[in-house]
């Protein structure tokens, strides 16, 4: 099972984020040495307080033990808080002795005793919780075997979900899962349905199975009881979001994000995400991917967004000096925010992407108005020397994103009027070509056809009379046709 | 035993008077065993033939003749295979293609052997033009032609075929028509490769690549080899076969072409210096199957490609920067590319040698000029005739009996 839940999450994100991309028993993998986005932050000026209280159960586990991966100046505090959360809350022993012992280390390198400061691993607590879970395990199956036998749909369907929820405090994500879309068959009720749905969301967003979210959430959005401006659409937007986050589908995730209700968000709403992350991430999609008109609709005049953006007065400035197209000020102010980002663990692997389409975007806009511009002042606009800028707008270029050409000689860039009625020439003479080759194969091909004759077949015995000699021969009259330079 | 003999080239006779070649033919088949045992004395019965009347009976004397062992080396046999093909009589050997089409086969390996190809080239010509019925008909002799012009180096003579489009294919009862099939469009796409039409020699080998199939030819895979090369070369892309190539082919061409492949995906990056990592490391894959030439080219053509980017991006650069950023050693190099790329109309740009700066240019085509107009309509009328024949495809399938018979059945 542990295995089925890695695959095609593997599959969903090929890029450089093996560290989220491991799932399925959190206790087994984190300490995986193998991450390949093996980055470390220097310099984060984030809460770490303030941060962890916004989330609880495994979310905020993961993401402490995210933060105490990339950066060293906060593993310490990162770790303590994971433990003490573990040893609160939970029953998952095995990830307490990692934890642990990660914990030792990092002190040690930090030149301090770590008994001192930790204390010795608690093995009483161990054993006790350890019994204690494995013992509730057992009442709890049992539990569900009775209500089986006595087929009461209603409680199936709850012991199933109590079963989830324990193997959740076990740290055993696979178990959860499958308990939590077993109480499937027993839904009753439309509301049963999102519950469900809402389960199994959320230990899929543990495990990173970002199909799996996509589909739970269309499944939910199917009930009768979803509308989308209650609690549950919500939360159903949020988790779309981030899996189209994860998808690389930002422009979708930021629409996700934006159709979030701030509101819905009290303290104990969801463990997943904070109000601070829907701003941050929907901010920084949006800027990512909207143009001019769609930012000032969607997200400066936006009453609802506004909420969330007063969390983040920092994105909230960059979002709007991006739209007085301030674009140095802007680009300053993302590159500080920039080191906290790289401690959130679902936007980590994008914030580079999101940051050069933000720039590409801004360099798109600076120069839409000009028919030249001076490459000088354009450098001192976006923080950068002439060169850099040269090779960032010659992609640019390339892609197509500007219509222009670059003077390299007096570093100016030129816009570049398209004549419509060359292009359309050059499109129609291509077309005639192509299609006069493709009519051409065509009746070929039926000549071949109905000679009858003309097929390519392995002759009993004589197959290597008839296909390799020639080839054989070919071989050095094939020298001759190779002209070398 | 000689009676036999006689008899044999009287009925010959016989038959070419009254012009039952379709007995004849019969005849000449069945008196193959006869002949080959009695090889000294063909000679004598072929003087008593005339070319143009018996042409039948001189073309099974000369395949038995061919067949033997040694022939090769019998310069008088292959002069007269060449005064046969001028002097036959077309109608006549029309009904015996298998044996004529293994005659000129064989005539073209005995020269092939003795390596004086471009002998033959003259006599093949003729030897097509004898047999087809109509210019676009294609006959599995044109196989032979091609190879002797590659071999010769000597390529115009073929091109004559080669540009012909072709729209019907003769018939033999020949067991390898597919094999001279596949050769032909081999040959012809490695032709038009080393004129550097790329365009045709692509769609030479993809003609090759797309035959139905049951099996794979080598011959195939040679030609699909060479056509990742052309399409890289041409395209700058890996190339995507056609929806109708045989599912064989899609499936096994991936366990020969990985080196080529790899090639592809480096060509891709557009860094030269990947493809010449990529070119190095299989360099012995490519020079084994003789592709290093076209290889090399790939390489030239990356270049090129590169600085056909430039001129998408830059109004002025100088040579410098641009050596440095198509990857090439000197400015001189770069100027050398940039001079031959005017030169040959890929670009359109100037030096300016004082201080070393290209200045590039629009395409000074404005398509406003009568020559246009005119390419235009005669572009036009090309697909307006392909089309019309089209129709007329489509129209002989629409009163062909067995079709007809065919839907006519099938709604029940």
């Amino acid at each position: 099972m542990a295995s089925n839940n890695v695959e095609p999450m593997q599959l969903d994100m090929p890029m450089d984020d093996g560290s989220s991309a491991e799932g399925g028993d959190i206790g087994s993998t984190w300490n995986d040495t193998s991450y390949s986005s093996n980055y470390l932050v220097e310099n984060p000026t984030l809460d770490l307080e303030f941060y962890a209280s916004c989330y609880s159960g495994m979310a905020k586990i993961q993401r402490l033990l995210f933060i105490a991966d990339h950066c060293t100046s906060l593993r310490v505090d990162a770790l303590k808080m994971a433990l003490n959360y573990i040893k609160e809350n939970t029953f998952n022993t095995s990830l307490y002795t990692q934890i642990y012992c990660r914990l030792t280390e990092a002190l040690k390198q930090q030149g301090l005793t770590p008994e001192k400061v930790i204390g010795q691993i608690d093995s009483a607590w161990i054993e006790s919780r350890s019994k204690k879970g494995a013992s509730n395990l057992e009442k709890l199956d049992t539990d569900l075997k009775n209500y089986k036998s006595n087929s009461i749909k209603e409680s199936v369907r709850r012991g199933h979900d109590d079963l989830g929820d324990h193997y959740l405090k076990l740290g055993d994500i696979s178990n959860a899962l499958k308990c939590y879309s077993r109480s499937r068959d027993y839904c009753t009720s439309g509301k049963h349905v999102v519950n469900m749905c809402l389960n199994v969301i959320k230990v899929s967003i543990y495990a990173q199975n970002w199909n799996h979210v996509m589909s739970y959430v269309s499944k939910a959005e199917g009930t009768p009881e979803y509308s989308p401006n209650s609690p549950i659409g919500t939360k159903l937007h949020c988790a779309a979001g981030l899996a189209d986050l994860a998808n690389k589908k930002y422009k979708s995730a930021a629409k996700h994000f934006l159709a979030a209700n701030f509101d819905h968000f009290t303290p104990d709403y969801w463990e997943i995400l904070s109000p601070n992350n829907v701003a941050i991430y929907g901010g920084l999609c949006a800027l990512a991917s909207f143009n001019r008109s769609e930012l000032h609709r969607l997200i400066i005049t936006s009453s609802s967004f506004k909420l969330f953006l007063e969390l983040e007065p920092q994105l909230r400035d960059a979002i709007s000096k991006f739209y007085d197209s301030k674009y140095a000020s802007c680009l300053s102010i993302a590159s500080e925010m920039k080191d906290n980002l790289f401690l959130d663990i679902y936007l980590a692997p994008h914030i580079k992407i999101l940051y050069n389409m933000i720039r590409n975007l801004a360099l798109v806009q600076y120069f839409s108005p000009y028919l030249s511009a001076d490459m000088n002042k354009m450098a001192a606009a976006f923080n950068t020397n002439v060169n850099a800028l040269e090779n960032e707008l010659m992609q640019l270029i390339l892609d197509g994103q500007i219509q222009a050409r670059i003077d390299s000689h007096n570093k100016i860039i030129y816009a570049k009027d398209v004549d419509q009625r060359t292009v359309t020439f050059e499109k129609a003479f291509n077309m005639g070509k192509e299609w006069q080759k493709k009519t051409r194969a065509l009746i070929l091909r039926s000549a071949m056809l109905e000679n009858g004759n003309i097929i390519v077949r392995s002759p009993p015995q004589t197959r290597g009379d008839d296909g390799s000699n020639p080839v054989t021969q070919n071989n050095h009259t094939a020298s001759i046709s190779v002209v070398a330079k | 035993m000689s009676t036999s003999l006689d008899q044999f080239a009287s009925s010959v006779r016989n038959l070419s008077a009254t012009g039952n070649f379709e007995k004849l033919n019969e005849l000449c088949n069945k008196s193959k065993d006869l002949l080959s045992k009695n090889y000294g004395q063909l000679d004598d019965i072929l003087q008593t033939f005339d070319l143009q009347e018996h042409s039948l009976g001189i073309l099974t004397i000369l395949v038995c003749k061919a067949a033997l062992d040694g022939a090769k080396d019998d310069e008088a046999l292959l002069h007269l295979i060449e005064d046969f093909i001028a002097g036959c009589s077309s109608e006549q050997v029309k009904s015996a293609l298998d044996n004529y089409n293994s005659l000129i086969h064989s005539y073209t390996n005995f020269l092939v052997l003795k390596k004086q190809a471009i002998r033959g080239i003259i006599h093949l010509q003729k030897a097509i033009t004898k047999i087809r019925l109509h210019q676009s008909q294609l006959t599995f002799i044109h196989a032979d032609l091609c190879q002797l012009c590659i071999l010769a180096k000597c390529f115009k003579p073929a091109l004559k075929f080669l540009d012909v489009e072709i729209n019907s294919i003769a018939k033999d009862a020949g067991p390898s028509e597919v094999k001279y099939f596949l050769l032909y469009y081999y040959y012809g796409g490695m032709i038009y490769a080393s004129l550097k039409n790329w365009d045709r020699s692509l769609y030479f080998f993809e003609v090759a690549l797309t035959t139905p199939s049951m099996a794979i030819s080598m011959i195939m895979v040679e030609a699909y080899k060479k056509y990742i090369l052309v399409s890289l070369i041409l395209d700058g892309k890996f190339p995507s076969l056609p929806k109708y190539t045989s599912s064989i082919i899609t499936r096994f061409s991936k366990n020969f072409s990985s080196p080529y492949k790899n090639l592809a995906t480096a060509y891709a990056t557009h860094d030269s210096n990947e493809v010449s990592n990529v070119i190095q490391k299989y360099s012995a894959t490519f020079n084994a199957d003789n592709n290093m030439g076209l290889v090399k080219q790939c390489l030239v053509s990356l270049h090129k490609k590169n600085i056909q980017k430039l001129t998408k991006t830059f109004l002025t650069l100088s040579l410098n920067d641009m050596a440095d950023r198509v990857q090439l050693s000197s400015a001189k190099e770069a100027e050398f590319y940039v001079l031959k790329m005017i030169e040959d109309g890929e670009i359109f740009a100037s030096i300016n040698q004082k201080d070393g700066m290209v200045v590039f240019l629009d395409n000074p085509e404005k398509f406003n000029s009568a020559k246009v107009f005119r390419k235009l309509e005669d572009e036009m009328k090309t697909c307006i005739a392909l089309d019309e024949n089209l129709r007329k495809m489509n129209h002989e399938i629409a009163i062909n009996p067995k079709y007809l018979h065919k839907i006519r059945v099938e709604p029940e």
